[in-house]
């Protein structure tokens, strides 16, 4: 599981605002899922996701990232789709008192090809962008500053926080506690695990608001920043544009499903 | 109080810093968890641990931001799930609010309490979004009813009901144990969580 995906680079998606990709992100997804065509919809935002990826020299490792993240979940939509879909009705292939429909396919690649183009699409955001750059440029576009720093601080702490479950692991498994074994064992093992890092990290909690109350956190006027956010007006046309297209393609989507006799 | 004053009391500079720490907690638990290959997912422990001590609006926008900020870097699926955890933290808060986070069997029946509220809004998503497979150890569970002849709904609401609720008890025991075993120099420092230490 890769806990900090943000590569360290200076591609022009490095250089793009980072509203920018998330306005992309936001409008990809919603196109995705409620875009009108299922297929076109779903296919369309990852191809130009991919594309952008590729122009930034970041496509194989956006790719390999998603494949590690989807190729279960789609070995298991395939199956159980495939073997038990209610509305599968042309067979494919028998195999004893199974058999494989063509309609459950159809549907889980969907679903997959629906999954893969979202998760391209957000990563756009997260490969390219220092998650402080994204709290920063969203506490600058006047969002409340408690919640853009829940949105970005979360991600700027979870490797600092991987790395302490690895060494509570790592301890535990010196005193010779079992990580695996019988589901009776397993689950023993959850409590030394699970213990020490909840309330390590409740300890925390009161060091981390006093520093940010330090350093002005709860403090109404406006803050200057050391590093400032490239803007561009044409980066500022694109994010409208995006947004709105998003929004026609799903009343668009949602006049399809309503009226289209589905 | 106006609702003014109570936004600045249920989310002070305290209450932001719990809430990060909580979606991490709850995105890494996650992890551990399937790590162990337990049947559970203990991937709302935080959230519930927030509704405790913060309340429920701090306890549903930890689960809201969890799901999200989980489908930004690793998993879509999590996002369409993002209203599920929000109703988690809701009526954890809710429970807590109202005294049902006491006592040890209040814990659990908080637990089953939050299991039957949330599947009013997770059976339709994972239904009609993902035609019942998110991807889950649950997912051989919805095959095998639907092998024996059930319709995808009611096998979808069997399996979100059985496995939800062994994780959200032991997800609100544990909480409850937390909390009560958290210094009192702690508790103290969050207005709400006098409802479950006294």
């Amino acid at each position: 599981m890769p806990y900090s995906l943000y590569l360290p680079g200076n591609s022009w998606l490095h250089r793009l605002h980072p509203l920018t990709k998330l306005a992309f992100s936001l409008a990809a997804a919603v196109i995705i899922f409620a875009g009108p065509g299922e297929w076109l919809s779903a296919a369309l935002p990852g191809l130009l996701a991919m594309l952008l990826l590729w122009r930034a020299g970041l496509a194989w490792h956006v790719a390999s990232v998603s494949f590690r993240l989807l190729a279960l979940l789609s070995c298991v939509l395939f199956l159980v789709h495939g073997f038990f879909n209610p509305h599968n009705q042309t067979i494919l292939l028998a195999l004893g008192p199974f058999a494989i429909g063509v309609e459950g396919l159809a549907f889980a690649a969907l679903v997959v090809l629906r999954l893969a183009a979202t998760l391209f699409a957000s990563l756009l955001l997260v490969v390219a962008t220092h998650p402080a750059h994204l709290v920063q440029a969203l506490a600058e576009a006047r969002l409340p500053y408690g919640l853009a720093y829940l949105l970005g601080s979360p991600l700027l702490l979870l490797p600092q926080i991987a790395r302490r479950v690895q060494a509570i692991r790592d301890a535990q498994q010196a005193r010779g506690l079992e990580t695996q074994g019988s589901l009776l064992q397993r689950a023993r093992a959850l409590f030394p695990l699970a213990a020490p890092l909840i309330f390590s990290a409740l300890v925390d909690v009161e060091e981390r608001s006093l520093a940010l109350e330090v350093r002005g956190f709860s403090a109404h006027h406006p803050k200057t920043s050391l590093k400032e956010l490239a803007d561009t007006p044409p980066q500022r046309l694109a994010r409208w544009v995006m947004l709105l297209l998003a929004g026609l393609l799903f009343i668009a989507g949602v006049w399809s499903r309503t009226y289209g006799g589905r | 109080m106006s609702l003014n004053e109570q936004l600045k009391k249920d989310f002070s500079t305290l209450t932001l810093a719990l809430m990060a720490v909580a979606i991490v907690l709850n995105i890494v638990l996650g992890q551990l968890v399937s790590l162990l290959k337990l049947p559970i997912f203990l991937d709302s422990i935080g959230t519930v641990l927030v509704a405790l001590l913060a309340g429920p609006w701090a306890g549903g926008l930890t689960g809201l931001l969890t799901n999200l900020i989980w489908g930004l870097i690793s998993d879509p699926v999590a996002v369409a799930f993002a209203p599920v955890a929000m109703i988690i933290g809701i009526v954890a808060g809710l429970c807590a609010k109202y005294g049902l986070f006491k006592k040890w069997w209040q814990a659990i029946l908080s637990g089953a309490i939050i299991t039957v509220a949330l599947s009013f809004v997770a059976i339709p998503i994972r239904v009609y979004m993902f035609g019942g497979v998110t991807g889950s150890g649950a997912d051989f569970v919805v095959a095998y009813l639907l092998a024996t002849g059930k319709d995808l709904f009611s096998a979808v609401l069997i399996t979100v009901i059985s496995n939800n609720l062994i994780d959200k008890v032991v997800t609100a025991l544990l909480a409850w144990g937390i909390v009560k075993g958290l210094h009192q120099r702690f508790t103290a420092r969050f207005p709400r969580a006098s409802a479950v230490t006294e």
